[in-house]
């Protein structure tokens, strides 16, 4: 395996790269600090949930939505993307999702409205099929279930949400003999248990009992790992009616789901995935990233590869930290940042301002082919290094958080980035 | 950088480093941690590495008792360290808090005597190997393991390992071939090798020879890694100091040390300092010169000094284990890259989190059959690959393994003498004499 591309960052965005990358041919290595995007984000991609960022009001379909922001933002990473590689990087990931068994589904036509653990409303573009049953659009009366041990997942907090809002939901919250004993579970423990047999039985028989008028069935996101396809319809046939999961507080088990599909596609094609990597620094000549030092138990270890992507992330994610001197700054590289050049401009009053913080749009600016450049304003500027790209929300120029397009914006500079090196 | 990786680093800058009771501030409580934690995802007896780490961590204190003792079920895989994306030292958090239950006496007397005895592997090899015909048959009779169980809770299915006939080091001192070089490195043996498997020792010797390197082989200690692993710090710190002792002057002449043992290797360059909060300059150098084999012979690879040429195929296909020890190392999987390097060996890597021994966890009679259930998927693996035999680089780990599945398990360093033609010892000198002579190799090798 030759040293071509390496990816700094397991999230989506990474991940998504070195997948990409990979089905070039290229000799891929991907090294990350820890585990983190994918085991945090609901295993969902949110590709344009609000817009205009201030905007209450959910959007219904991405792909009438999307060409407004493209103008009234022409720095936005979904204005490099385009909106046919966008396009091309959901049917890509849905494809690959397909083929591991794990269907998503959905399309740039329509947003999902899935309920969250809380009971809200959460515009999605891609959900698995494991949680479509659960669309608020739909007006089928709901049972909503917990389990005692599980505290991460409160089913009477989502079900009375639900109720004020007029959608038809009750709630059981069982106590299985099998959990007995356990003051609390998590929720990956929870979908091992959901994977054998005869605790998906004792499910099935205690959440029957309840039933009533219920015409589906919400489960918090425990509906199995690796088998999450075959638990979802055991259990959606024992019980007789459409069952779906509700994503909730990290880890998340969809997340992990889609980390590992990603991870062995990546090693499938002779890619490799490290954890417990954290690059601390790198050497460069004539203008080209020559090796990335990563930290471990004795001294710093290079790697020199042709092409280096930096999918580390933004402020969430680690990839841009900052300090109480008011200073923002790249981890890795020290890159030139696009950010609020005064702290008391990095957050607005209001903790939920419907505008979002100024601090979250901080990122690197980057060029049409995702180079960073020097230069506050994403699309002139001068590359920094020949042979260094940028993918992900590490980038500047738009609200992830406000607009719900962290996991769109993840996969589609992922997927064209990886098609770049890769080529 | 150094521009000849043997040479010793002796200006070395501190890195920025993080004390581990400040890391455990970085904890956000995402539990990623506990998702990959092979020990919770088995057990009810071990909530997670962050339930008992960093989040029982704030209600403990130096001058009271610990308030929950089931942080003593961590095997100390450092898995939990390698995924947490905020860098907070879990498994170093853990091992303290254990340290603090056995040094306020809170440990029963029975499991604290046995807890002693299978950590010092030093001690029992010095006691057992000259006796090791008797000792053997002592070790691995009905008799012997009943007695162990029933005097110190010892499982009567742990995987003990045989005394070997010489020690390494003995074998090493009186070699008359041995090769003289102006580049020269110093082997660490660890326990294993010097009472149990001396044919490691000798596999890197040869590949280091066969490169052009004398091998020194100066007098040291168990690295203090199993005294660590349960709680008793003091002795632990006493071994550190004279590995230090018997090391640093090689340094300083500008020698680098070089380990077959991975988790040896790891406690000199990192557990040991971490752990014990013990960052003198002596011990900054020796973490900054100590090196797995593999790692250091990729570095010659990088550099272009390693000889590759001359490698003999070895047409198998076998079984590779990465040990949670040798992936701690952060380094990747150097020993993968140097068995790509051998012709026709194909190896087939498991994704296994750990193998569950944890060094001496799979000993105690309690924690026998956690191990067996975390190790239950890497069983099952080496089984299906279905080789004659299988490899990992770390020693408590083949020997589980072993012991679990009935396949022997070589050090990966054993293929690469091989495969420079040197004779091997033990199980992989059946497999390799049947290539020879042309016979199917895939048939049981004896242990």
């Amino acid at each position: 395996m030759t040293n071509d591309v390496l990816v700094i960052g397991a999230g989506l965005a990474g991940l998504a790269t070195a997948w990409q990358a990979s089905l070039h041919g290229k000799g891929v290595r991907v090294i990350a600090k820890g585990w983190g995007a994918t085991h945090w984000h609901a295993g969902c991609v949110d590709v344009l949930g609000y817009w205009p960022v201030e905007s209450e009001t959910p959007v219904t379909g991405p792909a009438t939505t999307l060409p407004d922001l493209l103008t009234a933002n022409p720095q936005h990473p979904y204005a490099l993307v385009g909106l046919a590689r966008l396009e091309a990087a959901l049917d890509g990931l849905k494809q690959l999702c397909t083929e591991a068994g794990y269907p998503l589904v959905g399309s740039l036509a329509k947003n999902w409205r899935l309920p969250t653990a809380v009971g809200a409303a959460r515009p999605t573009c891609l959900a698995p099929a494991t949680m479509t049953a659960g669309d608020l659009d739909g007006d089928a009366p709901m049972l909503l279930v917990g389990f005692k041990q599980l505290p991460d997942f409160y089913a009477n907090v989502a079900a009375d949400n639900l109720v004020q809002q007029g959608i038809p939901a009750r709630h059981v919250t069982l106590d299985l003999p099998a959990l007995a004993g356990r003051n609390f579970t998590t929720a990956v423990n929870l979908a091992r248990f959901m994977q054998q047999a005869d605790f998906r039985a004792a499910v099935a028989q205690a959440v029957k009992l309840h039933l009533g008028e219920a015409a589906r069935v919400g489960f918090p996101a425990v509906l199995g790992l690796e088998e999450a396809t075959a638990v979802h319809q055991d259990l959606q046939a024992q019980l007789g009616h459409p069952i779906f999961e509700i994503p909730g507080l990290p880890p998340s088990v969809p997340g992990i789901r889609l980390h590992r599909i990603l991870k062995s596609a990546i090693e499938k094609n002779g890619g490799r995935v490290y954890d417990g990597m954290e690059a601390v620094g790198f050497e460069s000549e004539g203008g080209r990233v020559t090796a990335v030092h990563t930290e471990t138990s004795g001294r710093p270890r290079q790697h020199r590869y042709e092409q280096v992507v930096l999918a580390t992330g933004g402020i969430l994610g680690g990839g841009i930290v900052t300090n109480h001197a008011g200073e923002v700054c790249e981890v890795v590289f020290n890159l030139p940042l696009h950010h609020p050049e005064n702290r008391l401009e990095w957050f607005r009053r209001d903790f939920l301002d419907k505008q979002g913080h100024p601090i979250y749009r901080s990122g690197i600016s980057v060029n049409e082919n995702f180079q960073p450049v020097n230069g506050q304003q994403t699309g002139n500027g001068r590359v920094v290094y020949q042979n260094l790209y940028a993918a992900g929300n590490t980038l500047a120029g738009f609200e992830a958080i406000r607009e719900r397009s962290f996991d769109g914006v993840a996969l589609a500079t992922g997927f064209v980035v990886g098609n770049l090196v890769g080529n | 950088m150094v521009s000849n990786i043997w040479e010793a680093q002796l200006d070395i800058t501190p890195l920025a480093h993080k004390p581990v009771e400040l890391t455990l501030d970085q904890c956000i409580k995402c539990n990623i941690c506990v998702t990959a934690c092979p020990v919770t995802a088995v057990t009810d007896l071990f909530p997670g590495p962050k339930y008992v780490g960093p989040q029982a961590g704030r209600f403990r204190h130096q001058a009271q008792p610990s308030p929950d003792h089931s942080v003593d079920y961590c095997n100390g895989c450092r898995v939990c360290n390698m995924v947490c994306p905020t860098g907070v030292k879990i498994a170093e958090i853990n091992g303290r808090a254990r340290a603090h239950i056995v040094q306020s006496g809170q440990v029963p007397l029975r499991r604290k005597l046995r807890n002693n005895l299978v950590a010092r592997p030093e001690l029992m090899g010095k006691v057992g190997q000259p006796l090791a015909p008797i000792a053997n048959v002592l070790l691995h009779s009905g008799f012997g393991r009943f007695f162990a169980k029933l005097l110190l809770d010892i499982a009567p299915n742990a995987p003990l390992p045989r005394f070997s006939g010489e020690r390494f080091s003995r074998w090493a001192r009186k070699r008359p071939d041995a090769a003289h070089s102006d580049r020269k490195v110093v082997y660490f043996h660890g326990c294993s090798t010097e009472y149990f498997e001396a044919r490691v020792g000798k596999a890197a010797v040869q590949v280091l020879e066969a490169n052009g390197f004398e091998v020194i082989v100066p007098p040291q200690n168990c690295c203090g890694l199993p005294l660590l692993s349960n709680g008793e710090f003091a002795a632990a710190q006493a071994y550190h100091e004279s590995n230090i002792h018997h090391l640093v002057d090689y340094i300083k002449q500008g020698y680098v040390i070089v380990g077959t043992s991975t988790s040896c290797t790891l406690t000199l360059k990192e557990e040991a300092p971490e752990m014990l909060a013990y960052h003198t300059p002596d011990a900054r150098l020796l973490t900054a010169n100590t090196f797995d084999i593999h790692e250091f012979l990729v570095h010659l690879l990088d550099a272009g000094e390693l000889k590759t040429d001359s490698l003999k195929p070895i047409p198998l296909s076998l079984a590779y284990h990465p040990p949670c020890q040798y992936r701690a190392h952060r380094l990747g999987r150097p020993s993968m890259e140097m068995m790509t390097l051998i012709p026709e060996l194909t190896i087939i890597e498991s994704q296994a989190a750990c193998c569950g021994v944890g060094g001496t966890y799979g000993y105690k009679a309690e924690k026998y059959d956690i191990t067996m259930a975390v190790g239950k998927s890497l069983f099952d693996f080496v089984r299906e690959v279905n080789g004659p035999i299988a490899v990992c680089d770390s020693e408590t780990c083949r020997w589980n393994i072993a012991a679990a599945t009935g396949v022997p398990f070589v050090h990966p360093i054993e293929l690469l003498a091989a495969a420079y033609g040197y004779e091997p010892e033990g199980p992989l000198q059946e497999v390799i004499r049947r290539l020879r002579d042309c016979q199917s190799p895939n048939l049981p090798v004896s242990q």
